[in-house]
């Protein structure tokens, strides 16, 4: 194995297997982690977080189904800052999730081995600074 | 990878009478094997960053990856559409029903739709694959997983009718 296949397998492996007798347990467990571990566990937290969040969408779109004055009165309770504090968080997931996918995508296909963990930190810089700005637009249109 | 290349390398020691490597260390009495330096390299895994992903890449990985790209324009089309130039941050019931008249942004949100059930519901399969069921079980998770897929599109379908019927 050459260097750059040991670096690139050092820092993309998993800390350890998953037990799967511990579950998700075993997910969150922080000993013995390193970055990658981090990174894997963070896409599959914002991840699950994402399909919650669309089944949960989708069923509040079901009051477009009722007609105007349903639609429209949940507009009101949709601007409150209880829900644009979640509509941040959502965009944090989103920016996490997606931003993170695109060098889970890359490394999975065999690319960037060895400058995925400089890739994982400006990607979250980013997501960052994108966050920030989407949170005071946010902020703003309401 | 390094070292000498590998495309003589004897695919079995005993190669049968004649000549070359092998039939020369036989006859001197060394091991019936294949020298280390000719030993083909440690496989290297991909590196998936799944715990449970020995190998290559699977055709539900490669899928997941596909969806994952087209969602990353389709999202941002989706934010910034319904929420960032949108004045208060969320369309009124007319505005809804304005905004889904145009045929090109039904068929951006229905692809969105179909692209972030399936994107979603196969990383669902992953995680709950990684739980260890027998391979029955397994079959059920899919299936089923399948047909929530299916009736998710077809609500979305469904709803997006409904309103374009206001019109």
């Amino acid at each position: 194995m050459s260097e750059r296949e040991r670096l690139a397998n050092r820092d993309a492996a998993p800390s350890r297997p998953l037990d799967r007798r511990r579950g998700v347990a075993g997910w969150v467990d922080p000993r013995g982690r390193r970055l990658g571990g981090w990174a894997f566990i963070l896409n599959r937290v914002t991840g699950i977080g994402i399909v919650v969040y669309l089944y949960l969408h989708l069923a509040v779109l079901s009051l477009l189904a009722r007609g105007p004055e349903a639609w429209d009165a949940f507009i009101a309770v949709a601007l409150s800052p209880l829900f644009l504090f979640f509509d941040v968080v959502l965009l944090a997931g989103l920016l996490i999730h997606g931003l993170n996918g695109i060098r889970v995508t890359l490394t999975g296909f065999g690319l960037v081995l060895d400058a995925q963990k400089a890739l994982f930190v400006a990607l979250m810089v980013l997501a960052a600074i994108v966050l920030l700005v989407g949170a005071i637009r946010l902020v703003e249109v309401a | 990878m390094d070292g000498p290349g590998l495309a003589g390398r004897p695919t079995t020691p005993a190669a049968g009478p004649g000549g070359g490597a092998g039939a020369s260390e036989r006859a001197s009495g060394a091991p019936d094997h294949v020298p280390n330096e000719l030993q083909p390299p440690p496989r290297v895994e991909l590196p998936t960053w799944e715990p449970s992903g020995a190998g290559g890449p699977t055709r539900a990985w490669v899928a997941q990856a596909v969806t994952g790209i087209g969602l990353l324009a389709l999202v941002t089309i989706h934010m910034i559409a319904n929420h960032f130039v949108v004045p208060e941050g969320l369309r009124d019931f007319a505005a809804v029903v304005d905004y889904l008249s145009n045929p090109l942004i039904v068929a951006i949100e229905v692809t969105f739709l179909v692209l972030v059930t399936w994107h979603g519901l196969l990383r669902v399969r992953a995680i709950l694959f990684d739980f260890g069921f027998s391979p029955a079980t397994e079959r059920r998770i899919s299936r089923g997983l399948f047909v929530l897929g299916v009736a998710t599109v077809a609500y979305g379908l469904w709803l997006t009718s409904v309103i374009v019927s206001y019109r």
